[in-house]
């Protein structure tokens, strides 16, 4: 109940601040060989206000991944410009943290090791490091794992793992490109409330790339829906709930949850034969 | 609840399962080293009895008794030891020197698209050369001493090692090193802390091969011009006809390429601890 109030009291704080991502009119054209034109993505802005979590979806190839990356600057812009807290982009910005379906833990390095990794690269001692890492892997719930290579760790508690990286750098803001899509249900449901604990209970915001509509609903504050390619923005919904944000199956159960899928899937058009 | 939930994702591997499938391979390995014994000792025993009984020409074709005889003399005055030391430092050196020339090349070239593609015609043109008609080369350069053997040795690996490495770099996720940049990494970093670690499992299987290509320049070498080495032991006990003594100083040469792979398999399980778990 608290959690709720608190909330709410971060997205009244959110509605007031100033944005903390504008993307405006984005555009992405990729040479293929041959000299042939694709335009992945047409014509897309939107902004983020800090504390908030947005999910993006989209039918399949619509260039939700391609999008995700030119946001956080791994990719050249075709047009448009980018701009994180009124910066416009220019190389990598600061403070965003990125995490993928695949977990990129690197094998050779112990799950706490893989957690210092972005710690590594900024000086910094090493006592601190392994302080920090060894408190945030405690708080993803890996506390007995801190020295499994990612060889022993099952698929939840790898992701778990590339969580802990990914918030160990402190980001104030998480890309993710489909973070969950790899795991089963279960885990998946367990993993989103911990998510939506960790980012909400830090103030921090969340865009999130998914193709799971359930998943995107249960978890965010707004949702984008995306055309096909060309791909340009078709729609845009608050999702109001009434339920706590950690709770997924509570979120599920809510009375207009089920409003809210049904109407995104129908702008989706997801048409037979698609991949 | 959540609390709960969370217990329940996180089981632990499962221990049964990993201990009955180690239990299953250890069972099988065991097989294998007794077949191997097995199909060792059958193929010596019917060499040594078909040379007995005249069905083979011993003269021509030696055999295990006369092998052992040989092993047995070569040990007592000495030669045994000094010729492998010899061959054996020969390689060393020239695995080493080629390895650490080749991989840091090879390493070095994921640095920069445009020069690897300037230098890929130099390296295939480079290691199409066959090794053994460098040897004469290596001589007059170098002498007949050590310095041309370690040459010949360093040759044969080089070019090898520097693929190797280079094709080891090269197939590092893409993702993974986007995920480095996303974390701030330059360009160093992205090197030192995800391609060399990342392309060590294509160092060691190339540093594997190379035992092999490492012996074989250096005995080469000594077939060309030499004074000492399991090469020259075995160049001189054939043109004096004597079967047998090459047989033995093979086997000397064999011991060595299984010593050295023994080695490089050490180390790697040292340097890569996490690949126990494969």
């Amino acid at each position: 109940m608290t959690r709720a109030i608190e909330h709410s009291g971060a997205n009244a704080a959110a509605a007031n601040s100033s944005p903390l991502l504008v993307a405006t009119h984005l555009g992405k054209t990729y040479a293929e060989p041959g000299e042939r034109l694709t335009a992945v993505i047409g014509d897309i802005s939107f902004s983020m206000a800090p504390g908030e979590i947005v999910s993006i979806v989209g039918p399949s190839g619509c260039g939700k991944t391609t999008l995700l990356n030119l946001l956080c600057g791994l990719i050249p812009l075709s047009r448009g410009t980018v701009s994180w807290r009124g910066h416009p982009l220019h190389g990598m910005p600061e403070r965003v943290g990125y995490m993928l379906q695949k977990d990129l833990l690197l094998p050779w390095r112990t799950a706490l090791r893989n957690v210092t990794l972005g710690l590594e690269l900024k000086p910094g001692a090493e006592l601190e490091r392994n302080e920090r890492a060894h408190s945030i892997l405690d708080k993803v719930g890996l506390a007995s794992f801190h020295d499994y290579y990612p060889s022993g760790l099952s698929g939840g508690m790898r992701q778990r793992v590339a969580l802990a990286r990914t918030l160990a750098t402190d980001p104030e803001v998480l890309l993710l490109d489909e973070p969950f899509a790899a795991l089963d249900f279960q885990t998946k449901l367990v993993l989103e409330s911990d998510m939506a604990q960790l980012v909400c209970g830090e103030g921090r915001s969340l865009l999130m790339i998914t193709h799971d509509v359930e998943e995107a609903v249960s978890l965010s504050d707004r949702v984008v829906v995306l055309s096909h390619r060309p791909s340009r923005v078709k729609a845009m919904h608050r999702i109001e709930l009434g339920t706590e944000r950690t709770d997924m199956i509570a979120a599920r159960e809510s009375s207009v949850f089920m409003d809210y899928v049904r109407t995104i899937w129908s702008e989706l058009e997801v048409r037979a034969g698609d991949p | 609840m959540t609390g709960q939930s969370m217990g329940a994702a996180i089981s632990q591997p499962n221990k049964n399962n990993t201990l009955l499938t180690f239990a299953n391979a250890h069972r099988q390995r065991i097989v294998v080293v007794l077949c191997q014994i097995v199909l060792l000792i059958v193929l010596i025993s019917a060499w040594e009895w078909a040379t007995g009984n005249q069905a083979l020409n011993a003269f021509l074709f030696g055999s295990p008794s006369a092998i052992w005889g040989h092993l047995v003399k070569m040990w007592n005055d000495g030669s045994l030891l000094r010729d492998s030391w010899v061959t054996g430092s020969e390689t060393l050196l020239g695995f080493l020197l080629g390895n650490v020339i080749g991989t840091v090349l090879g390493l070095a070239l994921w640095c920069s698209r445009f020069v690897s593609r300037v230098v890929q015609p130099f390296v295939v043109a480079i290691g199409s050369i066959p090794i053994v008609a460098l040897a004469p080369i290596m001589i007059i350069w170098f002498g007949t001493g050590l310095a041309s053997k370690v040459a010949m040795s360093t040759l044969s690996v080089v070019v090898v090692a520097l693929v190797i490495a280079y094709k080891g770099a090269l197939s590092v996720d893409d993702d993974q090193i986007n995920l480095m940049r996303t974390l701030g990494a330059n360009k160093w970093q992205i090197f030192r802390k995800l391609v060399v670690p990342a392309s060590l499992g294509d160092i060691f299987a190339g540093l594997k091969l190379t035992t092999g290509f490492a012996l074989i320049g250096a005995i080469v070498g000594e077939f060309m011009s030499s004074s000492e080495g399991l090469g020259h032991a075995i160049f001189k006990a054939g043109s004096l006809y004597i079967i047998s003594k090459v047989f033995a100083a093979l086997v000397a040469t064999i011991a060595l390429a299984l010593l050295l792979s023994f080695i490089v398999g050490k180390v790697e399980r040292w340097l890569m601890p996490w690949r126990k778990l494969d």
